[in-house]
C-alpha cells in the first residue's frame, strides 16, 4: 500500500508536468488552432535556464524562476512574431505556421546542442532533496512543490478562461476569428499573448521536472508527445481536461513500468497506445466542452 | 409532373435549443427547378446540409431514388447521384481549372486503385478528361481550362462550381446561392446554364435569396421562414401570395436595419 | 513503347554512372539515391496528401530491420522476406492511420512522431532478434540465381528501386487518386461533397507511401550490410519533411531537388559547421516557409517564366 501511495505521488508529480505542457498547447490551439510541437524544445530550453541562473549563476530560486519564466515569455513572443505572424498575416494556411514551428523546433535544439556541452547539465531543487510524510502518503520535496505549483497554474487557468474577459476574448477568437475582430477583440494581441503564455507554460514544466531529470537537449520530444497525449485524453474544450489527460497519462505510464514485466524504455510506447485507444474511443477526450 | 426524385418527410433540424427546421416537406422531379425561397436564417441551407449528409437530421427522412439519405455520409450521397455547390466557393486551390472539375467526376471513375498501373485507366482518364472539357465549355468558361483556379475571378469561381458538381452526373444538383454577387450579365448566363441543366433531366434545388432571379427561372417555388415552409406554389402564385411578400419584405427591411 | 525506351534510358544512365566512379563515391551517389526515393514518397503523403507524419524514415527502418530478421534470424528465402516487409509496413501504417485521420486536425503527426519515437525503442531493447543498441551486422545479400551483387551493381537495385517508386507515385497522381488525395489536401468538406471518402483517401496514401519508404529500406539494408538504431532516430525523420519543403512541396521534380541539396549540403558544410548542419536545414526551412513557399522548384519556375 505504500509501495502504491509512494508511486501515486510521484505519478501525479509527472501527470501535472505533462498538464502544464498540454496546458501550453491549449493556450495557443484556442485563439489560433496552431498545433506548435516546440513546446517540448521550450522546456528544455527553460530547463537550461534553470541550469545557467541556478546552478552556474547561483540566483535565489524564486528570483532564478522569474528571471526564467520572463525570458520564457519573451521566446514565445518572439517566436509568435518571426513564424507565426507573418504568415497569419498573409492568410496562408494553418499548416504553414505548424511548419515553420518545427522549423524553430529544430533551431531550437540546435542552439541548445551549440551553446551548451552535451552531458546532461544538473539544475538544482528548491527546497533540497528531501522526503515529506503525511502519513501513508509520502513523496520528495519536489513532487510536492511541483503538485502545488500545477494546481495553483491551473486554478488561474481556469479563473482566466472562466471568469475574466482576457480569457473569454481567447475563446471568441477561436470560435470565429471575423467575429471576434468585429467585436473589437484584438486579434494580434491575443495570439502574443496566447505564444507568450504558451512558452511560459510549458517553460514552468521544463523548469519543474529539470531537477529530477537534468537538462538535456534532447529531453524536448518526449514531453511534447506525453503533453499533447494528455491534452487529447482530456479534450481539448475544457482547461481542466489538460490536467486529468496529464495525470491520467502518468498514472498509466509508471504502473506500466512498475507492475508490467516489460523493459522500462517500452514506457514510451504507453502515450502512443493511449493516444490511439482514445483517438478510436473517444475523439473528444474524457471532458466535453460547454 | 415528372418522375420524383427526391422526397422530403417531416424534416426536422435543431442546433442546441434553437429550432433551424421544423416539419418540412417538399419534393423535386426530374427536370425540374425547385427553388427554394426565405429571408436570411429561415432554414434554406440547413435544409441543404442535412440532404447533402452533412448535418445529421434530428427528425423525418429525405428519400432519393427510393432510398433514404439519412445516415450516409456526404461522400455517399455524392456517389449516389446528389452533388452540390457551396455558398462560398471552395475550389481546390492546388489544382487547374480543368483537375478541380474532374476531382467532381470522382465517383464515376471506374478504374479502382489496383489497377491504375494499368492501360485501361489511362483510356479512362482521357476520356473523363474530355468530358470535364465540354463542362467547362458549357458553364462558359472554355479558354480557361488550364488556368490556376486562384486567378478565376469570383463570378467565374460559381461557374466552376457548377461545372464541377454536373462532373458527378448528379441526378439531382443542389445549388446554394449561385447568384450571390454576380453582376448582371453573369446572372443572365447563369440563369440559361440552369436551365439547361434541367433540360438535361437534372433535378435542381436552388436556394436563392434573390426573388428577382429565381422566380422567372424557378418552375415550383418553396417559400421557408423561421425554419416552417409558409407557402409552395407555381411563381406566380407565389409572387402573389401577401404571406410571403409580406414575411419577405418584413425580414428584409429587418436585416436592412 | 516509346514510354518504356524513357524509362529503360534513365535506368541505364542512372545505373551506369557509378561504374565510372570510385567506391567512396559510389556508396554516397547510392545513399543519395536512397534519399530521394525517400523524399519522393514523402512527397506523396505530405505535399500531395497534405498529411504531416514523422514516421517516414522509421518505416524505412521498419524495411530495413525486418528483412535482415526475416533472412538471417527465421532464414526464410529472400521474396518471403520482401513480402513479409511489405506486409509488417501496411500493418502498423494501418494500426497507426485509422484511428488517427479520422479527425480533422494534427493527429497524425503526432501519432507518427510518438510511433517515430518508439520505433527506436524497441530497436534498442530488442535484444537479440534487432541486436540492441549494436545493431545488425555481418550479413549479406543472399545470391540470386547463383550471383552475388555487390558494388556498383548493387547501386542497379536502388535505381531500380527509385525508377519503380517513381513510375508507382506518377501513375496514381495522374489519376483520379492523385486528385483526390490533393482535394482532400486543399479542402476536406468540398472533397468530401465531391464523392471523395476523405479518411480513406488518407489512410491508403499513408499506408502506401510508408510501404514504399519500406522497400526503400529494405534496399538500404544491403548498402553497408549494418542497421543500428541511431540512423533510424527522428533527425531523419525532420530531415525528410525538410527536404520537401526546401525543394517544393507537392511537386515531384521539387522532392528531388530538396533531396540531393540537403543530402549534399553537409558535405560542403561541415568544414564551416562540424556537425551542427541541421541548425542550417532548419533556418532554411523557415525561410523557405516565409518568403518562398513554393520551394526550389517554385524559384526555377519562376526563372522560366522571367528568362523565356
Amino acid at each position: 500500500m505504500q509501495d502504491f501511495l509512494e508511486l501515486a505521488v510521484s505519478a501525479t508529480a509527472s501527470g501535472c508536468i505533462y498538464g502544464l505542457i498540454a496546458l501550453a498547447y491549449l493556450l495557443m490551439i484556442r485563439p489560433t488552432g496552431i498545433i506548435n510541437f516546440a513546446v517540448g524544445e521550450w522546456a528544455m530550453v527553460s530547463a537550461f535556464g534553470g541550469y545557467v541562473f541556478l546552478t552556474k549563476y547561483e540566483f535565489p530560486y524564486p528570483l532564478g524562476m522569474a528571471v526564467v519564466i520572463a525570458f520564457m515569455l519573451l521566446v514565445g513572443w518572439v517566436t509568435e512574431r518571426v513564424a507565426v505572424r507573418p504568415l497569419v498575416e498573409k492568410g496562408a494556411p494553418l499548416l504553414a505556421p505548424v511548419l515553420a514551428l518545427l522549423g524553430v523546433l529544430v533551431i531550437t535544439r540546435e542552439i541548445i546542442s551549440v551553446s551548451f556541452p552535451p552531458d546532461p547539465l544538473p539544475v538544482p531543487f528548491p527546497f533540497g532533496f528531501g522526503r515529506l510524510e503525511f502519513g501513508l502518503v509520502a513523496g520528495s520535496y519536489q513532487s510536492f512543490f511541483i503538485i502545488a505549483v500545477t494546481v495553483l497554474v491551473f486554478v488561474g487557468a481556469w479563473f482566466f478562461f472562466e471568469k475574466t474577459l482576457w480569457g473569454r476574448s481567447f475563446e471568441a477568437v477561436s470560435l470565429n476569428r471575423k467575429a471576434a475582430a468585429l467585436m473589437g477583440i484584438n486579434l494580434s494581441r491575443v495570439t502574443s499573448l496566447s505564444f507568450a503564455g504558451g512558452a511560459a507554460m510549458a517553460g514552468l514544466g521544463g523548469l519543474l521536472v529539470a531537477p529530477n531529470v537534468s537538462a538535456h537537449y534532447q529531453m524536448g520530444v518526449p514531453l511534447a508527445i506525453q503533453g499533447f497525449t494528455a491534452l487529447v485524453i482530456g479534450g481539448v474544450g475544457r482547461v481542466e481536461g489538460a490536467l486529468l489527460g496529464g495525470l491520467l497519462l502518468a498514472f498509466a505510464e509508471q504502473f506500466t513500468t512498475r507492475y508490467a514485466p516489460i523493459a522500462s524504455g517500452y514506457t514510451q510506447g504507453v502515450p502512443l497506445l493511449l493516444l490511439m485507444l482514445f483517438l478510436l474511443v473517444r475523439p473528444t477526450g474524457l471532458l466535453r466542452s460547454k | 409532373m415528372n418522375k420524383t426524385i427526391l422526397q422530403v418527410n417531416g424534416l426536422c433540424k435543431r442546433f442546441g435549443g434553437l429550432t433551424a427546421v421544423t416539419q418540412l416537406d417538399f419534393e423535386v422531379g426530374e427536370g425540374e427547378i425547385l427553388g427554394m425561397i426565405g429571408p436570411n436564417g429561415a432554414g434554406k441551407s440547413t435544409t441543404f446540409n442535412v440532404i447533402a449528409g452533412t448535418y445529421a437530421a434530428d427528425a423525418g427522412e429525405a428519400r432519393f431514388a427510393g432510398e433514404s439519405l439519412f445516415g450516409l455520409a456526404p461522400h455517399q450521397i455524392a456517389a449516389r447521384g446528389v452533388m452540390r455547390t457551396f455558398q462560398h466557393n471552395r475550389p481546390f486551390a492546388g489544382m487547374p481549372v480543368i483537375d478541380n472539375v474532374m476531382v467532381g467526376a470522382h465517383a464515376r471513375f471506374r478504374s479502382r486503385l489496383w489497377n491504375l498501373l494499368a492501360e485501361s485507366s489511362f483510356k479512362e482518364e482521357t476520356a473523363m478528361r474530355q468530358k470535364a472539357e465540354a463542362l467547362v465549355r458549357f458553364v462558359g468558361l472554355g479558354d480557361l481550362g488550364d488556368a490556376d483556379v486562384t486567378t478565376l475571378s469570383f463570378g467565374q469561381g460559381r461557374l466552376l462550381e457548377i461545372a464541377r458538381a454536373l462532373a458527378g452526373e448528379p441526378r439531382l444538383l443542389l445549388l446554394d446561392e449561385p447568384a450571390a454577387g454576380l453582376t448582371p450579365d453573369e446572372l443572365a448566363r447563369l440563369a440559361g446554364i440552369i436551365r439547361g441543366i434541367a433540360d438535361r433531366g437534372i433535378a435542381v434545388l436552388l436556394i436563392e435569396h434573390d426573388m428577382h432571379f429565381l422566380l422567372p427561372l424557378a418552375h415550383r417555388v418553396v417559400v421557408l421562414n423561421f425554419g416552417a415552409k409558409i407557402a409552395d406554389g407555381l411563381p406566380a402564385e407565389i409572387r402573389a401570395n401577401r404571406a410571403v411578400t409580406d414575411a419577405y419584405l418584413g425580414s428584409e427591411h429587418a436585416a436592412a436595419r | 513503347m516509346k514510354n518504356t525506351l524513357r524509362w529503360l534510358g534513365v535506368f541505364v544512365l542512372l545505373a551506369g554512372l557509378p561504374f565510372l566512379l570510385g567506391n567512396y563515391y559510389n556508396d554516397v551517389y547510392r545513399k543519395m539515391l536512397l534519399w530521394v526515393t525517400l523524399a519522393l514518397g514523402y512527397n506523396f503523403l505530405f505535399g500531395i496528401g497534405g498529411q504531416v507524419s514523422f514516421s517516414h524514415f522509421a518505416f524505412y527502418g521498419v524495411g530495413a530491420y525486418s528483412i535482415v530478421i526475416f533472412l538471417f534470424q527465421f532464414h526464410l528465402p529472400l521474396p518471403l522476406a520482401i513480402v513479409l516487409g511489405v506486409a509488417l509496413c501496411v500493418l502498423v501504417a494501418l494500426a497507426v492511420a485509422i484511428p488517427s485521420t479520422r479527425l480533422e486536425g494534427f493527429y497524425l503527426a503526432l501519432a507518427t512522431l510518438a510511433l517515430a519515437q518508439l520505433f527506436v525503442v524497441v530497436l534498442n531493447e530488442g535484444g537479440a532478434v534487432t541486436g540492441g543498441t549494436g545493431g545488425l551486422a555481418n550479413y549479406r545479400l543472399p545470391d540470386i540465381f547463383g550471383v552475388h551483387i555487390t558494388g556498383p551493381w548493387y547501386t542497379a537495385v536502388i535505381v531500380f528501386v527509385l525508377l519503380m517508386t517513381l513510375f508507382i507515385l506518377l501513375k496514381l497522381d495522374r489519376s483520379w487518386f492523385g486528385r483526390a488525395c490533393r482535394a482532400v489536401r486543399d479542402n476536406p468538406e468540398a472533397a468530401a461533397a465531391m464523392g471523395i471518402n476523405v479518411a480513406r483517401t488518407k489512410v491508403i496514401v499513408f499506408t502506401l507511401t510508408s510501404a514504399l519508404a519500406g522497400v526503400a529500406g529494405m534496399a538500404y539494408a544491403f548498402v553497408d550490410n549494418t542497421v543500428n538504431p541511431p540512423i533510424f532516430g527522428l533527425e531523419n525523420a525532420f530531415l525528410i519533411l525538410f527536404m520537401v519543403i526546401v525543394g517544393g512541396s507537392g511537386r515531384h521534380a521539387g522532392a528531388v531537388i530538396g533531396a540531393v541539396l540537403l543530402f549534399l549540403l553537409p558535405f560542403f558544410l561541415s568544414p564551416l559547421v562540424g556537425h551542427h548542419h541541421v541548425l542550417v536545414f532548419g533556418l532554411l526551412v523557415l525561410g523557405a516557409i516565409l518568403v518562398a513557399p513554393k520551394g526550389l522548384i517554385g524559384a526555377v519556375d519562376f526563372m522560366k517564366k522571367k528568362f523565356s
